[in-house]
C-alpha cells in the first residue's frame, strides 16, 4: 500500500485521505486506529509464518492480555492470538495508562476485560476473562496490581 | 544480603519477644515455671520458624498451599534435629514430650496458614469490588 505524506505549515484544516478499491479490514483497522486515542499495535496472526498474512494493527481496547513465551509476544483478543515483533516491557510501558497491568513476569492483562478475580483452593490468586480463560497472579506483582487498581480508581 | 539478615533480626526480635511474653503470661495464670533449656529451645525455635519462612522467595513458582506444606515439613525437621541435639547436654526426649513438641508448633502454625488463607480470600475480594467500579466508571464514560 501506497503511503503519501505531506507536511505543510501552512496548512490548518489537517485531514486525511483514503484511496482504496474496497474498504478491507486493514483500511478498517488503519480507520479505527486514527480515530482511537489510544495506541495501536501491529501484530500478525500467531498461526501464520511471519513472512506471510497481512500486518494488523490491534486496538488495545480488543486485547484481553500479552503473553510473554519463549522471547515471543502473543496478544491474546476475541477474534484470536497475534504475535508481536516487540517486548513486553515496551508494550507495558505504552499501555500502562490504558488499563494494562502487569501480574507475572510473562503476563501483561488488560482490567476491563477481567471477569473475575478469585483465590483458588491452592491458594493462588487467578484472574478470568470473559472468553473462560484464567491466569494466575504471582505473589510477587500482587501489591503492585492493587496499587494499579488503586491508581486507576483515583483517576477514573 | 544486608537486607536480609537485617530483616531476619527484626522479625526474630519481635517474633521471639511476643512468644517469650505470651510465655510469662501464661506461666502467671497458669502458676507453672519454665527453665533455662526452655529459653534456650523457645530461641532456637523462633530462629528455624523465622529463617524458614523469610526463604519463601525461593518458593515463588509453587502454589501458597505447597509452600505452607514444604515450610512446615522444613521446619518440624529443623526442630526435631535441634531437640535431638540438645538431647547431647540435656538428656533424652520422652515420646510425650515429641508430641507436645509437634503439637505446640503445629496448632499456631495451622492458625496461621488459615488466616493467610482468609486475607488471601479478602484481599481478593477487595480487588474484585476495586475492578468492578472501575469498569463501571469506564462504560459510564463511554
Amino acid at each position: 500500500m501506497k503511503i503519501n505524506l505531506f507536511e505543510d505549515k501552512k496548512i490548518t484544516d489537517e485531514h486525511i485521505d483514503i484511496y482504496c478499491s474496497e474498504v478491507r479490514p486493514v483500511i478498517k483497522q488503519v480507520m479505527d486506529t486514527i480515530k482511537s486515542e489510544r495506541p495501536s499495535l501491529p501484530g500478525r496472526p500467531a498461526d501464520e509464518d511471519l513472512d506471510d498474512g497481512e500486518e494488523i494493527f490491534l486496538d488495545p481496547g480488543d486485547i484481553y492480555y500479552f503473553d510473554h513465551v519463549e522471547r515471543k509476544l502473543f496478544a491474546y483478543t476475541e477474534n484470536g492470538v497475534y504475535r508481536l515483533m516487540t517486548t513486553l516491557s515496551s508494550v507495558e510501558e505504552q499501555l500502562t495508562p490504558y488499563g494494562f497491568v502487569r501480574i507475572s513476569k510473562s503476563n501483561l492483562v488488560n482490567i476491563y476485560k477481567i471477569k473475575q478475580l478469585k483465590p483458588d483452593i491452592n491458594m493462588k490468586v487467578y484472574v478470568s476473562f470473559d472468553n473462560g480463560e484464567r491466569i494466575c497472579i504471582n505473589r510477587s506483582y500482587k501489591k503492585s496490581f492493587t496499587e494499579y487498581l488503586q491508581k486507576m480508581r483515583r483517576m477514573s | 544480603m544486608k537486607d536480609f539478615i537485617k530483616s531476619y533480626l527484626i522479625e526474630l526480635c519481635c517474633s521471639y519477644t511476643i512468644i517469650s511474653v505470651a510465655g510469662a503470661i501464661i506461666n502467671m495464670i497458669a502458676g507453672t515455671e519454665t527453665n533455662n533449656v526452655n529459653v534456650i529451645m523457645m530461641f532456637i525455635f523462633c530462629n528455624i520458624a523465622v529463617f524458614v519462612l523469610s526463604i519463601h522467595k525461593f518458593f515463588e513458582k509453587l502454589s501458597p498451599l505447597a509452600m505452607i506444606i514444604i515450610q512446615y515439613v522444613v521446619a518440624c525437621v529443623l526442630c526435631a534435629i535441634a531437640v535431638q541435639i540438645g538431647t547431647i547436654f540435656y538428656g533424652p526426649v520422652t515420646p510425650r514430650a515429641w508430641f507436645e513438641l509437634f503439637r505446640s508448633f503445629s496448632i499456631p502454625y495451622a492458625i496461621g496458614a488459615a488466616l493467610y488463607y482468609y486475607r488471601l480470600w479478602v484481599d481478593a475480594k477487595k480487588q474484585q469490588d476495586l475492578l468492578k467500579e472501575i469498569q463501571d466508571l469506564n462504560e459510564e464514560k463511554k
